[in-house]
């Protein structure tokens, strides 16, 4: 087999180029370090008309959007979904896991929901309230310098509310709420649920002189042509391919991490998915970013004399602890919105106001919190719309179905009269959920795959039976009816499939002791001291909030690191 | 990039080959090329050999398609506003029968829409010995008048009605997702604006209002071109 080798040494290669990677990209590149990042997917930019989604209608896509090729329709800016072709992967039986892998410049941040929020002081020490889980190797404290700064480098709008556990930031100023969240305003306050502006990464006003503004299009699902939203291709990556210090490599499958006898990396090697080729780079540091389960992937299958069952695994861990996001939602129809009179009601992509966690699991039947998100409004129609155009007639005793002149009229009347609750909440991680090498599949490139194994339990059950009996009371305060059957124990509570909220995080876990933990507080493998890993992987516990803006605080806290290394020479 | 640029160019390469393969060039082949490029909507290289298998591969006959026209004129008649025509429902329907026809929508053409098509001319064929296309307006609409509503509990109509219901969820989707349609249902929007709050009239007719505290937080939009500033409390200056 050919295998072409780089000459160049590179001082940093970075693998993936999502939110962890373009983070480190930007700050190692800025401060004069030579980078090589290396990415699986094409190129993107969401400036460039040719892949553009933004503004397009639905007819101008034949199944008018319909998601048989993009699992969330045709326009959702996201090359991958829940399956790839020729790169499988599969669940323990009796349990299931769903993977979401979208392969691009970006990653997934071309088409995330920009809820950006930080974790607080109590969530990187959660294990000191009910005993569970572990607490972070650092607190709040350590991390809010990166928080501070990259509010100000990407740009969050949110509002200053002094909650201990919601800790405020240098916020751009939200924009107003549609009439379908003052109504959930009123609802939630009616139930004693906290309720204030959300904390999207969005620019409602210049935060510099290279993007633009945000112009209400919402639909940040699209990736925003003039830069109005936060991905890593559009404000990260190609901002430092202009600063000449970063050698791009797109469509580049990494498969491992190269060791030299005394086990140190000396580079990685990829597959080139246009001509299947192998490639060897050589770097003094790699930095791994291809998302929680990709990069336990790489590192299991980085197997060597010196580390026999994986790169940086002599504790076993990697892979365990792997952790989602629980979620739970109910639709809710509120009679009072029918037949509303339209306007452009769009917005930003994503909510204008939302709920953190207000109560004290001291005094609940589970340990963790959630926090709820909104939608409804009245958006631009897509594939699906009309498919039962009368269902609420059964509220009113009148006749469901039919056909004729009146379904326009039905399809008019009760458009906009719907909103969507959501919850999304902390599971506890634990060893026994996890990922590993199946030892009998390998993907289309010859490189051995993923098998999951994830459960949730009581503490998770228990957390979605609370958030429907709070959707149940919020409905009715707000004076909407709740939409189909409140789930049951039978049915789970209608919780999430693991993996369907897309918050993996935990398979190579942080901590000061490497027998009960992969990488240290710097986020660098106990065992290597030239890898790291700055994506989800590292995080102890997922708070209950998403888990972008610390992934990148921490990827740029790391990056600071490494060039502080460098600045003493110890590379 | 290279690789977007290139794709073009090869797509149309691997079109073209196949096409000289094929000897001649039909007008029909040409206006299905024509076809893929009528929708420019930002696909993958993969995406849009998949877009051109699905738009140059037949499923319905033509008179499995005028049988389709005529219950969407059914389902959904012609107004001032718009019509089944122009908002391209027959096409969708030949379109979604390809595209949803892999075995993850479990063969959507074959076992749900043609299913319908020959259910409901059963039906006719039943109750007045002939096909759906043959019958008139009033002998179509008492079939419906048997399969389009939810509460009917007749045993032997049960399949009939959900692929009724597919049927009326197929046209008004494919009504209310084109141009005509979405002029007719009046969505405002998918354009550049400023969002500036719910307008006061609207706001007048509800139950609900701004609390003055919420909105003078939010942002105002004359300033939304100014830099941001904070002090070092994070309170925004600008
Ligand atoms: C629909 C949706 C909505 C979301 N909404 C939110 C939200 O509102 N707030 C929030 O905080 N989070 C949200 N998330 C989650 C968020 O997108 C992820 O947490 C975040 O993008 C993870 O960043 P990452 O760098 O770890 O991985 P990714 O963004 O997934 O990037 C990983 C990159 O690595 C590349 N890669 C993978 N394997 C390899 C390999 N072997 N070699 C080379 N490159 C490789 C991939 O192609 C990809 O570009 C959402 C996700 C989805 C899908
Ligand atoms: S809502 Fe605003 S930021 Fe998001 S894509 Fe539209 S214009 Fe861009």
């Amino acid at each position: 087999m050919e295998i072409i080798k780089s000459k160049e040494e590179y001082d940093v290669i970075v693998v993936g180029s999502g939110a962890g990677g373009g983070m480190a990209t930007k700050t190692l590149s800025d401060a004069g370090i030579k980078v090589a990042l290396v990415e699986s997917g094409p190129y993107f930019d969401p400036a460039d008309p040719e892949t553009q989604t933004q503004l397009k209608w639905p007819w101008e896509s034949p199944r008018r959007g319909a998601g048989t090729n993009r699992a969330f329709g045709d326009f959702h800016m996201s090359y991958g979904d829940w399956s790839l072709d020729g790169e499988p992967y599969s669940s323990v039986e009796g349990t299931d896991f769903k993977w979401w892998r979208s392969r691009m410049l970006g990653g997934r941040t071309n088409h995330w929901g920009r809820i950006s929020l930080r974790f607080g002081p109590k969530d990187f020490k959660s294990k000191d309230y009910d005993g569970l889980g572990e607490n972070w190797p650092i607190s709040y404290e350590d991390i809010k310098p990166y928080y501070d700064k990259l509010d100000k480098l990407v740009g969050v709008y949110g509002t200053k509310e002094n909650m201990f556990n919601e800790p405020d930031g240098f916020f751009l100023p939200p924009p107003k709420p549609r009439l379908h969240e003052l109504f959930y305003i009123k609802g939630a306050r009616k139930s004693n649920v906290k309720v204030m502006p959300s904390r999207l990464s969005i620019l409602t006003k210049r935060i510099n002189n290279e993007r633009g503004i945000c112009f209400y299009c919402g639909h940040c699902d699209r990736s925003c042509s003039v830069y109005g939203d936060f991905s890593s291709s559009s404000c990260l990556v190609i901002p430092s391919l202009k600063g000449g210090k970063v050698d791009l490599y797109v469509n580049s499958m990494v498969n491992e991490v190269i060791t030299d006898k005394n086990g140190r990396a000396t580079g990685v090697s990829f597959i080139n998915k246009e001509n299947g080729k192998d490639y060897k780079l050589k770097g003094k540091i790699v930095v791994l970013a291809a998302s929680a389960c990709a990069t336990a992937r790489i590192l299991l299958n980085s197997k060597s004399k010196a580390h026999p069952n994986g790169l940086g695994n002599s504790s076993n861990l990697i892979g365990k602890y792997l952790h989602d996001t629980t979620g739970a939602g109910r639709g809710v129809f509120i009679p009072e919105l029918m037949n509303r009179k339209i306007y452009n009601e769009d917005g930003v992509g994503g909510m204008h106001v939302y709920s953190p966690w207000w109560l004290d699991n001291k005094k609940l039947d589970f340990p963790r919190g959630y926090h709820i998100e909104i939608g409804g409004g009245m958006p631009m129609p897509q594939y699906g719309i009309g498919w039962n155009p009368n269902d609420f007639n059964k509220f009113f005793g009148l006749r469901t179905g039919g056909y004729g002149d009146s379904l326009r009229d039905d399809v008019k009347k009760y458009y906009g009269s719907t909103i969507y609750l959501m919850g999304r909440g902390e599971a506890i991680p634990l060893k026994e959920n996890y990922c590993e090498i199946d030892p009998n599949s390998k993907d289309k490139y010859g490189v051995p795959v993923l098998k999951f194994r994830y459960k949730w339990t009581d503490n998770e059950y228990k957390q979605a039976k609370h958030m429907h009996d709070t959707f149940e009371e919020i409905a009715y305060n707000l004076g909407g009816i709740p939409l189909g059957n409140k789930p049951t124990k039978k049915d789970n509570y209608g919780i999430s499939v693991p993996g369907e909220i897309i918050h993996e995080v935990g398979t190579t876990r942080m901590g000061n002791d490497p027998n009960k933990s992969v990488v240290n507080k710097y986020e660098r493998l106990h065992d290597v001291d030239n890898v790291y890993v700055v994506d989800a992987a590292p995080f102890v516990s997922q708070a209950d909030k998403n888990p972008t803006w610390t992934i990148m605080a921490l990827s740029m806290r790391t990056s600071e690191h490494i060039i502080s290394e460098f600045k003493k020479q110890n590379i | 990039m290279k690789r977007r640029d290139s794709i073009k160019t090869m797509f149309l390469g691997s079109i073209g080959a196949s096409l000289t393969l094929n000897s001649c060039i039909t007008t029909e082949d040409k206006v299905m090329l024509d076809q893929v490029w009528k929708y420019n909507y930002g696909r993958t290289y993969e995406e849009l050999k998949w877009d051109y298998k699905v738009l140059t591969s037949k499923f319905f006959s033509d008179s499995e398609l005028k049988t389709i026209e005529k219950i969407a004129n059914i389902i959904l008649p012609p107004n001032e506003k718009g019509n089944i025509k122009d908002a391209g429902v027959v096409e969708l329907f030949e379109i979604i029968a390809k595209d949803f026809s892999t075995p993850a929508h479990d063969e959507y053409g074959e076992k749900v829409l043609r299913r319908g098509l020959n259910v409901f001319d059963k039906i006719c064929n039943e109750r007045f010995g002939v096909n759906l296309i043959d019958c008139s307006d009033d002998q179509i609409k008492s079939v419906f008048d048997s399969i389009a509503f939810n509460d009917n509990k007749d045993e032997g109509l049960q399949e009939a009605i959900r692929l009724f219901a597919v049927y009326r969820g197929m046209v008004l989707t494919g009504y209310f997702t084109s141009e005509v349609g979405i002029n007719d249902l009046g969505y405002k929007g998918n354009t550049p604006n400023v969002w500036d709050g719910v307008p006061d009239d609207v706001l007048k007719d509800y139950s609900v209002s701004y609390d003055e505290e919420w909105i003078s937080r939010c942002v105002d939009q004359s300033k939304r071109n100014d830099l941001a500033e904070w002090d070092d409390d994070g309170n925004l200056l600008t």
